[in-house]
């Protein structure tokens, strides 16, 4: 193994580990804003693929109307998500029900898109094309060829998780939604305005979410199988810690990176190697490498 | 200030509220006294609005607030600090006293609020020492004197507290009811306190009621009620006299 080898496969490994690690830092906000786990994440991503490829492909729009369009159409689809699959539940006396009402939410989104789409795999253009041969570009690092589209992955998913992280660290509204994630009865009670915060939560996650499809769409096929990459966003989010979003980030990088250097040996047993990770971390360390930042006081 | 009447509320088909009439007076500090399940607290949380309720609640100069959302009740100035603190444990010290600004603030807000944090730090010193330690850690006299430091960031026309000595070691009850008695009355802050220590609440307050099964059963100044023989026997205890 050369070092070419070596920084190719680490680029497209974190470059994979973004993706999840924007599907887990969308899972955690949902479960400290409603405390519910989201089953749907990875048919959110799936859907998002879908949308921008309708954008891209059949209305052939340029990159600057497509993103903006993209983005209000992200910002819609996680407003009706809130209102149809969490708004209904949200005073069930059973509190697992919202969390069947995601898995619900994940059959009825693949079927949307295949009654859209239909059911066969659909390609995308890659962001950066080659201008003489029409294929993807690629990045000639000192002699070392990378893919644009891994690159451009690894920048706009960091880019993205920073603008989430100053939201809700360095601003007013950011602190308010917090304090409405941690107690929404004292939220209440001071007039932050809840409904407000968490139909604001559920657009900030399926913008990243839906993003995410955005970029590996080029990579993969666009297919309504692409949700099944949620399980990697949730391996990573155990192998962080529940309910720590450096953890869930960090912990979504290395599920990338395992899975990018198991090709190398077996890449047909990729998930699999991924899942003993999981497992071997769940024996050793089962809190995750990250406890949670909130202790409980006795 | 606040003019509460035949005020009803219910928790599904029961009736915790029976027609209540209550009246807190601007600048004074009005305390509800009563056993437990009483109905205290839910006569706190039917003014602030995070129950169903019926009959009339009327602010001062603002009006009826009864089919009010609990959001625009706190824009009022009407601000409950909830029974068991409540404070966002996640959250440092500061963020907690910071968050209690969005009533007159705005979600988006960007007015500078360093006059109110100066004046709750000028009141609650230890919470200055303690600014960037996040909620959970604080002890639970320290969370109470957040939770009421938070209430003062929110300009209140009203404040509401609901058990604040609970689980306090006497001391911190003390220097807390110290508090509460300076910010009535140097900023002139009306007070609705409801208590489970008849005694305590009894002597800083000007007026009381007593709330039992749902209505009042008893009203008066406090030096009246704390010589009431009725009182003596059932809240305060047969050697009450003797303090």
């Amino acid at each position: 193994m050369n070092i070419n080898t070596i920084v190719s496969l680490s680029v497209n490994g974190i470059a994979m580990g973004m993706i999840y690690a924007l599907m887990a830092m969308g899972l955690i906000l949902l479960i400290r804003a409603i405390g519910v786990m989201n089953f749907a994440q990875g048919d959110l991503l799936m859907f998002g693929a879908f949308v921008t490829c309708a954008l891209t492909v059949d209305l052939k729009l340029p990159l600057w109307i497509m993103i903006p369009l993209a983005l209000i159409s992200f910002a819609v689809i996680g407003v009706i998500f809130m209102f149809t699959v969490y708004w209904p539940l949200k005073d069930a006396t059973y509190p697992t029900a919202t969390v069947i009402s995601t898995m619900g939410a994940a059959m009825a989104l693949k079927e949307i898109a295949t009654l859209i789409w239909g059911s066969l795999p659909r390609s995308m253009p890659p962001l950066m094309k080659n201008p003489k041969t029409g294929k993807a570009a690629v990045l000639n690092l000192f002699g070392i060829k990378l893919q644009w589209q891994f690159v451009l992955t690894i920048i706009v998913g960091a880019v993205l998780i920073w603008l989430v992280f100053v939201l809700f660290e360095k601003l007013y509204a950011g602190r308010m939604m917090q304090a409405a994630a941690q107690d929404k009865y004292a939220a209440e009670l001071l007039g932050i305005p809840t409904i407000l915060t968490t139909a604001a939560t559920y657009i900030i996650v399926v913008i990243m979410v839906s993003t995410g499809g955005y970029m590996i769409a080029p990579i993969f096929m666009v297919s309504n199988t692409l949700g099944s990459l949620q399980l990697r966003a949730f391996a990573g989010v155990v192998i962080g810690g529940l309910g720590n979003i450096k953890g869930a980030i960090i912990g979504s990088l290395i599920i990338g990176l395992v899975e990018s250097f198991s090709t190398i040996q077996f890449s047909q047993y990729k998930d699999a190697v991924v899942f003993i990770v999981l497992i071997a971390m769940l024996l050793v360390r089962p809190q995750g490498l990250f406890g949670e930042k909130v202790a409980d006081k006795a | 200030m606040l003019k509460i009447t035949d005020l009803h509320a219910y928790y599904g088909p029961i009736e915790a509220l029976k027609g209540i009439n209550v009246h807190v007076e601007a600048g004074k500090i009005t305390c509800l006294i009563g056993s437990n399940g009483a109905g205290k607290t839910t006569l706190l949380n039917a003014i602030s609005g995070t129950i169903k309720r019926t009959g009339s609640i009327i602010v001062e100069g603002k009006g009826e607030i009864i089919d009010k959302h609990s959001r625009f009740i706190a824009r009022r100035g009407i601000i409950h600090v909830p029974e068991g603190r409540h404070i966002f444990p996640g959250l440092t010290v500061r963020e907690n006293l910071e968050t209690g600004t969005v009533n007159w603030h705005g979600f988006f807000g960007r007015q500078p609020y360093d006059k109110e944090l100066k004046e709750v730090y000028k009141l609650f010193p230890r919470l200055e020492e303690r600014k960037n330690q996040l909620g959970w850690s604080l002890s639970g006299g320290e969370q109470q004197m957040l939770a009421i430091g938070r209430a003062m960031m929110a300009r209140p026309a009203v404040l509401m507290l609901d058990e604040p000595s609970m689980g306090l070691a006497p001391l911190v009850v003390q220097e807390l009811f110290e508090k509460i008695v300076e910010i009535n009355k140097q900023q002139g802050i009306p007070i609705l306190l409801v208590e489970q220590n008849a005694r305590l609440a009894l002597e800083i307050s000007h007026y009381a009621y007593i709330i039992d099964g749902g209505s009042v059963k008893l009203e008066g100044s406090s030096s009246e009620l704390k010589n009431d023989p009725r009182v003596i026997e059932a809240y305060l205890g047969k050697f009450a006299k003797k303090n």
